[in-house]
């Protein structure tokens, strides 16, 4: 017998899942693909931007305007949430505390708040100066470009990661858990590296956790990660560890499998219909987590006409016309993209067994903002909390 | 201020000012370009991508019917690498008239183009999506031309026959000494330096904007009517033919096959600014239901972009002025000697892209009536422009054959058309002024699915590391790309679209934070 049913691998399922297999109750996790951390910058934000840059995230909460997913939750809770996570994750993962954010710069060269970051990559907040190091065979690091945006000296080190030239991040950063690749690499850099108080370099150091400590301590000079689009490598190391400890805890999953509908009676949900190999499999469970993220996971989808759904369960959403909802200002809020579900108190929406987590809740663009992880291990704690407070 | 001397100037780079300075320059001419852009930035860059056949006009206007035709072959031979013999069907679609197949087949006869129906079953068994209740088929030479590349070609056939082509020079005014033009004041708008090049000639190929450059000439009464049509590309070559409906012409009514995507067009508003060109959201859904007449699965499928362009139609006082579709698409060269006692200016409008050639001929021919010389003949029909030599036409899988020969040591900077860190370097250092507009619609930079998501900051990226540009300037770039790709991306946003969309914001505001980054004084524009 299942007692919970959590859909969606990104921060909010995954969060969700462990919280419950970690208070005992039989969780099966299940997820199409590889969950949004794969697709973030691997740092924990709560709240970047309110529209200004915000320097105490959880004392910004209460300024959010009516109907911001924080605003049910309250800044209390989206601490014990967030701090929950580092904790569980471990300051070789997630350090910080919260009493202000981190400032960190992308790749591109911008000045990033973020709340919760991983060790590789704080000290380059607040540094008295930089250099960047990139590698010529790694097409997404800019490494000019972060540079001149930071004023600073930069350098580049010749290193493939395999024969073909095209190589990914996380080609790169599984070629540095060996010690040997991370050897030279070490030493190229440290043959080329510019003067600064601060030596920048591309998130591929490892997909394990401590491979990046190595590299710093063969440099002997302080060096910081500075994170690149997918795939993403902080990113991943978040998403294993995570998905790691659900595993520890007993917690099943099945991946690579669509949730295509449901069964429903009463007010609640008595089943989801899985699609896997074999047909089609109902899953019962007494609670069901729903936390298959928003427009960029198509867990929220829009019709060649501009109708706006969430599939699944048929939620309602704060909005159904997306030509109602669309502007041509490329640099304005979209509040398309704010569009989802709202919830109850309790993270329910519908069906009094359905919690959200989430990008799939209303009321944030959060890349904008930067709030999506905030967001998500929050209400993916107010919804396990609701599911172990109702069953105790 | 920076002098020049030339025979002719040229105004305009769309694909009728480079074919026409192109045209004068092997004529032997000293002429000079201006084009206030980049290269195919007007009209040019928002056309339907169609290497007309001559079919559409066989029945509604022989006379450009036969044009396309002769024109088509000669654009095949001259610019192979900027066409794609794609051949086009005109189908006759359930609840249209069988009968004006006929007509059209009359018509075909009538006007050399060659067409032939051929059996229902073929066109399917050809293209599989295409509406399996078509009545007939006709099927015609059609293709599909990259506008970009033939106005480059053509321009570099010019330069090499010593023109000069300037592009981010505004034409501000045009001086005359008595009953004779005198004289071209341009600016340059990148350098902020204004340029005078006195001149005996000036052909005003300005498109929708012919009326108020001819107005710089003190004549006020050139009337231009931009016909507004808006394209709408969808994510995949849904066919690889061109699907015209056999009607008389109307909106929405064929499909174009063009590198990656297939075009969807066109409609016919009249507007008063070819500078602002709306393209709403209704008529976005009429253009997918009008392809769900040539395809039922359309709506299926996902819009990329959409754009909008407008007819450079010079205004004929025998159709009412609203009415834009049925004035005469033929191209009218105006004589201002005789038409407004001012010698040494003309202005073409109307015409194709498919015809440009034979507009430029027209209207360097009635140039060298004016100066007498009637002894220098147009040359252009024949010889291949620069990049064209070899004759081989355009083929899609052109650039994947490439990138798996360059596996090993060029990498792929923009998946989604196949772009090569190598084509992009060699664009950006041609052309350092450029921005990544310009480059983008050389080379297809942030042109496919991710429409730049996972593009556009390496390549901002690698214009600092070549040095081309610095890093303020890049930043100042990517965030002019970014807003130019959105303006033909909300109004499509809909179906996976917006789910792309999604991820590209997290990338490039989520992850990137790029609305945060040190911004200039003021944005860059140019
Ligand atoms: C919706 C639509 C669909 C079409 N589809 C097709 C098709 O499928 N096939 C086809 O063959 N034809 C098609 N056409 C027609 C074709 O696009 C045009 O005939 C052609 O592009 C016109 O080129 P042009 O050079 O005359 O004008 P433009 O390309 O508009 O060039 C004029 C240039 O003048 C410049 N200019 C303006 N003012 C100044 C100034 N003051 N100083 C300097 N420069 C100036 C502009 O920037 C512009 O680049 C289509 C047209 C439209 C509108
Ligand atoms: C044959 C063809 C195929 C295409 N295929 C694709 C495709 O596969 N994928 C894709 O993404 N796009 C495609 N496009 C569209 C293309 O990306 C551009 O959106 C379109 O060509 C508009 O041109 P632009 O880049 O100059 O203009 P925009 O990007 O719209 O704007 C660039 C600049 O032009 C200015 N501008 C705006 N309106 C006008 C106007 N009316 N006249 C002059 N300047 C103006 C803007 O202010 C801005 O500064 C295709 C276009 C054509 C013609």
């Amino acid at each position: 017998m299942i007692d919970v049913v959590v859909i969606g691998l990104g921060p909010a399922g995954l969060s969700a899942a462990l919280k419950l297999a970690e208070s005992g109750r039989t969780v099966k996790l299940v997820a199409k693909g590889e969950g949004g951390f794969q697709l973030s910058q691997g740092t924990v934000d709560i709240l970047g931007y309110s529209p200004e840059r915000v320097t105490s995230p959880l004392a910004a909460i209460s300024g959010l305007p009516g109907g911001h997913p924080y605003v049910g939750i309250g800044a209390d809770k989206v601490r014990d949430a967030v701090l929950w996570l580092r904790d569980t994750v471990g300051d070789e993962l997630l350090v910080g505390d919260l009493a202000e954010n981190y400032v960190l710069p992308t790749a591109v060269g911008a000045m990033r708040p973020t709340a919760l970051a991983q060790p590789s990559m704080v000290a380059a907040h607040q540094a008295s100066s930089y250099a960047v190091v990139g590698v010529r065979q790694l097409k997404d690091f800019p490494a000019e470009l972060l540079a001149g945006n930071l004023g600073c000296q930069v350098a580049w080190v010749d290193l493939p990661a395999r024969k073909e030239v095209d190589s990914s991040a996380h080609m790169f950063a599984r070629a540095m858990d060996d010690p040997g690749y991370a050897r030279r690499f070490a030493s190229a850099v440290a043959a080329v590296a510019p003067k600064g108080a601060v030596l920048l370099l591309p998130a591929i150091l490892g997909v394990k956790p401590g491979t990046w400590r190595r590299i710093s301590d063969q440099l002997g000079r302080p060096i910081a990660e500075v994170p690149m689009q997918p795939p993403s490598v902080p990113g991943i190391r978040l998403h294993d560890a995570l998905l790691a400890k659900f595993k520890a805890a007993g917690g099943r999953v099945i991946i690579g499998s669509r949730v295509v509908g449901c069964k429903t009676a009463g007010g609640r949900v008595a089943s989801v219909t899985v699609a896997v190999a074999g047909g089609p499999r109902d899953l019962r469970a007494s609670d069901f987590v729903f936390a298959p993220g928003g427009f960029a996971s198509g867990a929220i989808t829009v019709d060649s006409r501009g109708k706006i759904s969430e599939p699944l369960f048929g939620l309602p959403l704060t909005q159904t016309d997306a030509n109602a909802v669309v502007g041509p200002d490329y640099w304005a809020p979209h509040p398309l993209f704010e569009v989802g579900v709202e919830t109850d108190d309790a993270g329910r929406a519908k069906y009094d067994n359905l919690y959200l987590a989430g990008d799939i809740i209303a009321g944030a663009e959060r890349w904008r903002e930067k709030s999506g992880e905030g967001i998500a291990v929050a209400t993916a704690v107010r919804a396990a909390e609701s599911i172990m407070g109702g069953r105790a | 201020m920076k002098s020049l001397e030339a025979d002719v100037v040229v105004i305009g780079g769309g694909s009728t000012g480079v074919g026409v300075v192109r045209d004068a320059a092997m004529r032997g001419y000293r002429a000079v370009l201006l084009e206030r852009a980049d290269l195919g930035q007007g009209t040019t860059a928002r056309f339907h991508g169609l290497l007309h056949s001559g079919g559409r006009y066989v029945v509604s206007d022989p006379q450009s019917a036969t044009e396309c035709a002769e024109e088509n072959a000669i654009v095949k031979r001259i610019q192979a690498d900027a066409v794609e013999a794609t051949g086009g069907f005109f189908v006759v679609t359930p609840g249209d008239d069988p009968g004006f197949a006929d007509k059209f087949l009359a018509g075909a006869a009538a006007t050399g183009v060659p067409a032939r129906e051929i059996p229902v079953a073929e066109a399917l068994r050809r293209e599989p999506l295409l509406n399996p209740g078509i009545l007939r088929a006709i099927e015609v030479e059609d293709g599909s031309v990259d506008g970009w590349q033939l106005v480059w070609g053509a321009a570099r056939s010019a330069q090499a026959y010593g023109a000069e082509v300037l592009t981010y020079h505004k034409v501000v005014g045009i001086e005359r000494e008595g009953d004779r033009v005198s004289a071209v004041l341009a600016r340059d708008v990148k350098k902020g330096e204004d340029v005078r090049i006195d001149c005996g000639f000036v052909l005003n190929c300005a498109g929708p904007w012919a009326g108020q450059v001819a107005a710089f000439a003190g004549l006020h009464d050139v009337n231009v009517v931009a016909g507004r049509g808006i394209m709408v590309a969808m994510n995949h070559r849904l066919v690889n033919t061109v699907i015209n409906r056999c009607v008389y012409p109307t909106d929405g009514d064929i499909l174009v096959p063009v590198h990656t995507v297939s075009i969807i067009g066109t409609t016919d508003v009249k507007e008063d600014d070819p500078d602002v060109l709306a393209i709403p959201r209704a008529e976005v859904q009429q253009m997918l239901d009008a392809g769900e007449k040539l395809v039922p699965t359309f709506r299926n499928a996902r819009a990329l972009h959409a754009w909008a362009g407008a007819r450079p139609l010079i205004k004929d006082d025998r159709v009412a002025a609203t009415d834009t579709r049925h004035m005469s698409r033929g191209m009218a060269v105006l004589d201002h000697a005789s038409r407004d006692g001012l010698k040494g200016m003309l202005t073409i409008g109307g015409g194709k892209l498919t015809t440009y050639r034979l507009m430029a001929e027209h209207i360097v021919d009635a140039m060298c009536d004016q100066l007498g010389d009637t002894e220098r003949k147009c040359r252009t029909a024949d010889e291949p422009v620069p990049g064209s030599e070899s004759r081989k036409l355009y083929q899609v899988t052109h650039r994947l054959a490439e990138v798996e020969e360059e596996r090993l040591t060029d990498p792929v900077i923009c998946e989604c058309e196949l772009l090569r860190r190598s084509v992009l370097v060699k664009t950006m250092k041609e052309q350092p002024n450029a921005t990544l507009d310009d480059i983008r619609r050389q080379t297809r930079l942030g042109m496919g699915p991710c429409q730049g998501g996972f593009c556009s900051t390496r390549a901002a990226g690698i214009a600092v590391a070549e040095k081309v540009v610095d890093a303020e300037r890049a930043t100042g770039l990517l965030r002019l790309f970014l807003k130019n790709r959105w303006i033909g991306l909300w109004p499509i946003l809909a179906g996976d679209q917006v789910r792309q969309t999604a991820l590209d914001h997290w990338i490039i505001q989520g992850i990137y934070d790029v609305e945060h980054l040190p911004q200039p004084e003021q944005e860059v524009v140019l």
